[in-house]
């Protein structure tokens, strides 16, 4: 199963509303394996469907790509969305699909999560810290939302990545 | 009655511009109130509004300051404001709204939102634009902090913006920005 190429912004695809899916759909589980293929080969720890532009509720996060992070390991969810949320902070972040810069934005320290496995099991998680802000960053994608969205201020929230 | 100036001044960035220029100030007695210093790219830019000793007119204080700028290669504009203007009087309750508008690179982008903006009746308060992205695919993005007056429809701002966004070729929001008093 091939890496796919990760979307950059301008490109559309980021933007898109996206449908919900059925597990028992036999492209689904190509998709995941994309997705999942895509990830291993990106530095990052978390991909949604959009970045290799499908435009469906798929997400795969995986923080223990990070050192020092284990949470729940490789969770894939399809049709995730957030239950709970507590504890806003705000957190400067990047992502895979805007290079070279990262933005302040509002996120949760503590979220609880809840969508499919891949064959279609009902999944809830509770997850905190460095995964949460993984979760909400991804779920985001699905309604084509960018962390340039979220900024308040070009010269308070937005940073050039230090290389 | 307090006289005001606004003075503009800009050069390349390097250490000690910003030292320059506030020791030249306050050599002539001149007091900073509100400040905006920013590097655009390699150009260090700064605007300050300053309260003026008796006896320094606005117009004589680009002058008296070279001394201490341009030694530092320092170009600085000063003009004197009302000081009904300079002031600081309490501000008017005015619902604010932040538009956040980005998109592949383009001339013009600022001219069509502003234009837009501006015939229904906001007023842009700050705004900052940066070009960001891969050099060979930028993304431009520009953040608005917009002033709605009494008798303005922002859902029309809304709208009209939401008709910009194909022919302009950006994604952008439009969102009033919540204000809590505690």
């Amino acid at each position: 199963m091939p890496v796919r190429p990760i979307l950059l912004y301008p490109d559309q695809a980021l933007k898109a509303n996206t449908a919900r899916v059925d597990p028992a759909n036999p492209e689904v589980a190509a998709i995941v394996q994309d997705l999942l293929d895509t990830l291993k080969a990106s530095p990052g720890v978390a991909l949604a469907a959009p970045q290799i532009g499908h435009l469906i509720q798929l997400i795969v996060v995986d923080v223990a790509r990070k050192k020092g992070e284990q949470g729940h390991g490789l969770v894939v969810l399809l049709n995730p969305h957030i239950l709970q949320q507590e504890g806003p902070r705000v957190i400067r972040e990047g992502c895979l699909s805007v290079p070279d810069y990262t933005g302040n934005v509002l996120r949760y320290e503590r979220i609880l999560v809840q969508g499919l496995s891949p064959d279609g099991l009902p999944v809830t998680l509770a997850t905190s810290g460095f995964e949460a802000l993984a979760f909400q960053h991804e779920l985001d994608h699905l309604d084509g939302k960018l962390f340039l969205d979220r900024i308040a201020s070009l010269s308070t929230d937005l940073f050039r990545r230090k290389r | 009655m307090n006289s005001y100036a606004v003075l503009t001044a800009f050069g390349q960035d390097r250490p000690g511009i910003v030292a320059a220029l506030a020791e030249g100030l306050s050599r002539l007695g001149c007091n900073i109130e509100d400040t905006c210093m920013t590097r655009l790219r390699g150009e260090f830019t700064m605007m300050l509004m300053v309260r003026l000793p008796t006896h320094l007119p606005a117009e004589a204080l680009g002058e008296r300051l070279a001394p201490f700028t341009s030694p530092q290669g320092l170009t600085v504009l000063c003009r004197e404001v009302p000081a009904q203007a300079a002031e600081r009087g309490s501000e008017p309750d005015i619902p604010v709204f932040m538009l956040s508008v980005y998109g592949a690179d383009h001339p013009g982008i600022v001219a069509q939102v502003a234009r837009v903006v501006a015939d229904h009746r906001g007023n842009i308060t700050d705004m900052n634009t940066r070009v960001i992205g891969a050099a060979d695919r930028p993304v431009y993005i520009m953040i608005l902090e917009v002033q709605m007056p009494v008798g303005s429809r922002p859902e029309a701002l809304g709208q009209a913006l939401e008709l910009l966004k194909p022919s302009l070729g950006v994604d952008l929001t439009f969102r009033p920005l919540e204000q809590v008093r505690l």
